[in-house]
């Protein structure tokens, strides 16, 4: 990469639209290589955690980019939304995928009429979060951090150096305003 | 709903920032000042928060989507002790894998299952392992041994499993053709396995053929005990129910209904699961029939419809011949007893069902021994076991305290002590929370065959001679016995408390868990120390808190000897103490694993109570209110937890001198116990405390039409206390109806029952004397009424010196005092006892509150004052009463009408 990741966070930062493209699309890559790697490793584990692959991407890269690499947090919160995509492909490809994979994936606990969220719900969800992501950031970046990576609201808080609370608040207000956008698009 | 414009939602955002801010009942008020400003933003917040409300039951995005799952071998791969040789399969619930020790020590080999679960915190893997190990005390040759439960470095949760070999029962006895009599046989021991593990409060909660195997030697093992409820407790969400899933459909053919319709799980709902398992061993099919179907119609099927009969299911040769027999020959033999136990097994209300699967058992070896069984056309059990849980209600209600009233219409006091608030049992079992209410469902439906209604100490007695019918002496024996014993103290059988703790204690010597010894120990403690044997009580309380260990896990059985010590504390006087360690227990609640809302609201409850006992109202009725936040919040406002603390609640109110909040609260409780067949389930206490209210808020029609409510069900429920509470509270009635004769005549019967069950010097006996007093002051005998009225302040006075309580009936006493000493013209000794009534009541209170005790005080006083010529004082203390009684009875309430007239009117010579 002629560039390094941490100076694409910063040029991104600053407002610089292109680099913002190139810093999802280079994280996107990073992290899916991760993945890859992980799953293919003899002896791993049958599904990875997201939170776990975020956290060794972080530390895979900050080791390679040296310390001006940015801190965790200000990495998570690009991360967490690459990650989003990462899981919304992955989602597509399962649906379309022939029946017959070696493992179910099931969801304990679903309620009798429910279901688990699909594919092309997700994708509403994502979409939406971009909408909301221009007018308050903040909130897209907990639902990111909270629903697709799995971080707590412990974790997060620590992140963004905030209470808990704050934490809770923003997430009630996400879902208010998706619940209310994915309800509209119906 | 239209979708939100982006500049629309700036604006909203910082609106609901602040509406999400603060607690759930302030926000009406805050849309209602908006509302003035901006009605269109107003109506839209509002709409925004109503939206919150659905989402949230809808649980929306609380589950979050799975990563890619790993598609690779694993085989090689080391899980704690064991190294992954196979796949035997891949289940709803995620893949099984054969394994055998790694260090080749020995050879068993083992299953090992990696649920598909995400734990994302460090608490549930701890509470993972704890619940682990809970089952992997279940111990029995026909169940799988859960040898060991984890998780791997990397935050997968897996289970170590004994490796059965062995086919699904159903296919075991078709490969063999058993007839119907040794599939009854080999059924059998399924049953004895169930019920082992129900008797160490372990539902199975997914009973199937495939979770029921035979090995080639014939020997049954069942698998999976409990881990559907160890998994569901990871899951997001509460209360799900665990139902398999293969691709999209479900098959909840072995569901029960409550299981589908998000009902408590409990032992009766494995009894249904049996029942579709013996079902199908002896018809060969499923009762829902054969045939695919769409999930809506399955759950229809299952929670609406009833079974089929087994003689009318399709019987074809194929099916009869692995049954050893013709088809006719197998439905004549399906007819009758058989075709009555298995439709029992298979209700689908879970009182209806087989009580316990013992009970199944013995009908089954009935019908093998020619002998008739037990299983009715079931109206008469049905009722009983709904008779019992109206029972039940019944003791968990608070203390039955009645406030006096007095100004003329005075009342009396009783102070009830026999019957306690129960406390929770489930509380120190919270971590096993279902378990118990298994266990009490489990001893409540072991109802009399003979229909007979149950009282709760037979229960209590039949489950101690369960226990002593098992061996051994193991920590779950003990547990039980501590549970037995603290239900004998919550039904005041010291002696029978004692019994049951003593031997508990005996058999805790040999445990190796610490825990247990300790809470045997606080468990008797607080037994002993009501019966005033109060050093040993004590050491027993610090030898307990010394023996728990101080992690986590153990936060439960601290919480409970904390409790325990804060009830030894209170009867020793020593409250500050009492409070002290009933802080530290919710404090020991914080951060442990088994933090959880329903328990913060239980403590919460148990603690409110003990403030109430104490006579620490003002935080009694906070930590009321809190506990009733705290269970609407759990969307458990409606349940029989709710009822009792809304009737704690509003007798805290009562005693405090607030009927009309009192009303309120005793209208929700009341509310809650209307079930859907119309039909009242609600306490007789409850309804005598509400008629007590109501009477004195001189609702008097309405409150004698309760209190001779509340007096037949008592009759009916042969409940001593509240048969004594109602007459008295009839009494009372009628005095202040005018009809004094039938009120004498319910306090010449209620007089000698309380003789014969309390000692003399009980504060209830000054309850008497009062409404002897005022009956003698209805007939103008005014010096019997004085008489009396000294003997009630006596009585008072001496119980509370004795350490008893009462405390909050000595200004009524001394105000009811005053009242006839201002009619007798003794003003100097009216003002003191009234001044004196006022003294006690500030103790209590802070200034600014307004009580109907404080009001009726001032009143009288400021008669005395007049009749002596105090004219100015006296109409201060009229305002102050009027100020008082207006806002604790309602301002039409007559005695607060009397207190405003005599306030404004003209100072007279």
């Amino acid at each position: 990469m002629a560039t390094t990741i941490s100076s694409l966070i910063d040029a991104a930062e600053r407002g610089d639209p292109s680099a913002t493209e190139a810093l999802f699309a280079a994280l996107y890559d990073e992290l899916h290589r991760l993945a890859r790697r992980e799953l293919g490793r003899h002896g791993a584990p049958l599904s990875l955690g997201a939170t776990t692959l975020l956290h060794q991407a972080y530390i895979d890269m900050a080791e390679r980019d040296g310390p001006s690499f940015p801190d965790r947090a200000r990495f998570m919160g690009y991360a967490a939304r690459v990650m989003r995509g990462l899981i919304i492909d992955h989602a597509r490809n399962r649906r379309s995928q022939k029946r017959g994979g070696r493992f179910e994936i099931t969801s304990l606990g679903a309620e009798a009429a429910g279901s688990p969220v699909d594919d092309r719900e997700l994708a509403r969800i994502s979409e939406a979060l971009e909408a909301l992501a221009r007018t308050e950031p903040v909130l897209a970046e907990v639902v990111d951090l909270k629903f697709f990576c799995g971080f707590s609201f412990a974790e997060i808080a620590q992140m963004r150096n905030v209470s808990e609370r704050t934490v809770q608040r923003s997430w009630e207000k996400a879902r208010i305003y998706l619940h209310r956008t994915l309800r509209a698009a119906i | 709903m239209p979708a939100l414009d982006p500049d629309r939602w700036q604006v909203v955002s910082s609106f609901l920032d602040q509406a999400l801010a603060m607690p759930e009942g302030d926000r009406g008020a805050w849309l209602e000042t908006l509302r003035r400003q901006d009605q269109a933003l107003a109506t839209e917040l509002e709409a925004l928060l109503e939206e919150h409300r659905v989402l949230s039951r809808e649980h929306f995005l609380e589950e979050a989507p799975e990563l890619p799952p790993g598609d690779q071998a694993l085989a090689g791969r080391t899980v704690g002790a064991y190294t992954l040789l196979s796949v035997i399969g891949e289940g709803g619930m995620g893949s099984v894998w054969l394994a055998e020790r790694s260090d080749g020590r020995y050879t068993r080999r083992v299953a090992v299952k990696f649920p598909s679960i995400a734990l994302t915190s460090g608490v549930g893997a701890e509470r993972f392992r704890r619940e682990g190990s809970i089952l992997g005390r279940l111990s029995h040759p026909h169940i799988a041994d859960l040898v060991d439960a984890g998780v791997t470095t990397d935050g997968k949760p897996y289970l170590v499993l004994e490796h059965v070999d062995g086919t699904p029962i159903d296919r075991f006895c078709d490969d063999r053709a058993l007839d119907l009599g040794a599939r009854i046989r080999l059924f059998l021991d399924v049953l004895e396995a169930v019920a082992h593990a129900h008797a160490n409060l372990i539902v199975h909660r997914d009973l199937k053929p495939s979770n029921v195997l035979v090995t080639t030697d014939g020997r049954v093992k069942l698998l999976d005990f409990g881990i559907a409820k160890l998994l569901e407790n990871e899951a997001a969400g509460e209360a799900n129910p665990h139902l398999t899933r293969e691709g999209a459909a479900m098959t909840p053919e072995y569901a029960a209904p409550e299981q589908l319709t998000g009902g408590p799980v409990t032992t009766a709902t494995d009894v249904y699961a049996l029942g579709i398992l013996l079902y199908l061993l002896l018809t060969g099919q499923h009762p829902l029939g054969s045939g695919p179907h769409s999930a809506a119609d399955l759950v229809k099927a299952v929670v609406e419809t009833e079974r089929p009969r087994m003689s009318e299911a399709a019987i074809v040769a194929s099916i009869a011949s692995k049954r050893a027999a013709t088809p006719e020959r197998l439905r004549h033999h399906l007819r009758g007893d058989l075709d009555t136990i298995v439709a029992k097994a298979l209700k689908k209300d879970p009182p209806a069902r087989y009580a316990s699967v013992p009970a199944l058992a013995d009908d089954l070896r009935r019908y093998l021994r020619l002998e008739p069984i037990e299983a009715r056309p079931d109206t008469l059990a049905y009722r009983t076991a709904k008779f019992m849980r109206r029972n039940r209600a019944a003791v968990t209600l608070g203390t039955l305290v009645v406030t006096a009233t007095a100004a003329g219409i005075a009342g009396t006091l009783i102070e009830a002590q026999r019957a306690r608030a129960q406390r929770d049992f489930a509380l120190a079992q919270l971590s096993r929370a279902e378990a118990t209410n298994d266990f009490d469902n489990f001893l409540l439906s072991d109802a009399a065959p003979s229909g007979k209604p149950f009282r709760v100490n037979d229960l209590l007695a039949r489950a101690e001679h369960i226990l002593d019918r098992q061996q051994g002496q193991d920590a779950g024996r003990v547990e039980l016995l501590i549970s037995i014993g603290r239900q004998y103290w919550t039904q005041d059988e010291d002696d029978s408390s004692r019994r049951v703790l003593e031997k508990a204690d005996r058999l805790s010597r040999g445990l190796a868990e610490p825990s247990v010894r300790a809470k045997v120990s606080c468990a008797l403690a607080s037994t002993l120390a009501r019966g005033s044997e109060l050093p040993r009580a004590e050491q027993l309380i610090q030898e307990g808190l010394k023996e728990i260990p101080d992690q986590p896990q153990f936060a439960l059985d601290r919480l409970f000897c904390l409790m325990r010590g804060s009830e030894v504390s209170r009867a020793a006087g020593r409250s500050q103490e009492a409070v002290a360690r009933a802080q530290a227990a919710m404090a020991a609640l914080k951060g442990s694993p088994f933090e959880s809302q329903l328990l913060d609201a239980r403590l919460s409850m148990d603690l409110a109570e003990s403030d109430r006992e104490m006579g620490r109202y003002r935080e009694a009725i906070s930590m009321f209110e809190k506990a009733s936040e705290q269970l609407a919040l759990l969307g458990r406002d409606e349940t029989q937890t709710a009822g009792t603390v809304f009737n704690n609640w509003a007798l805290a109110l009562e005693q405090i001198g607030r009927p009309l909040d009192a009303e309120r609260i005793f209208r929700r409780a009341i509310d809650i116990g209307h079930d859907d067949r119309g039909e009242e389930t609600v306490s007789p206490i409850l309804l005598n405390n509400y008629a007590r209210t109501l009477h004195n808020l001189d609702r008097l029609d309405i409150a004698a039409d309760y209190a001779e409510r509340a007096y037949s069900k008592a009759l009916r429920a042969n409940d001593e206390v509240v048969i004594n509470q109602s007459l008295l509270e009839r009494c009372r009635i009628y005095r202040k109806q005018g009809n004094l004769g039938r009120a004498a005549e319910m306090l010449s019967q209620v007089e000698p029952r309380l003789r014969k069950d309390l000692p003399p010097g009980h504060s209830a006996f000054s309850g008497i004397a009062s409404e002897k007093s005022l009956l003698a002051q209805a007939r103008g005998d005014l010096t019997e009424a004085l008489s009396f009225a000294s003997q009630a302040v006596a009585l008072v006075e001496s119980s509370m010196k004795a350490g008893g309580s009462g405390s909050y009936f000595l200004p009524t006493a001394l105000t009811r005092r005053a009242e006839i000493e201002v009619l007798l013209h003794r003003d100097d000794a009216a003002v003191a006892d009234a001044q004196r009534a006022l003294e006690v009541v500030g103790r209590n209170q802070d200034p600014g509150f307004h009580s109907c005790v404080a009001g009726r005080a001032y009143l009288t006083l400021g008669r005395a004052l007049q009749a002596r010529g105090e004219s100015a004082k006296s109409r201060d203390m009229f305002r102050k009463a009027s100020e008082h009684l207006r806002s604790a009875l309602g301002p039409d309430h007559p005695e607060a009408v009397i207190a405003r007239q005599l306030a404004e009117a003209d100072s007279r010579p």
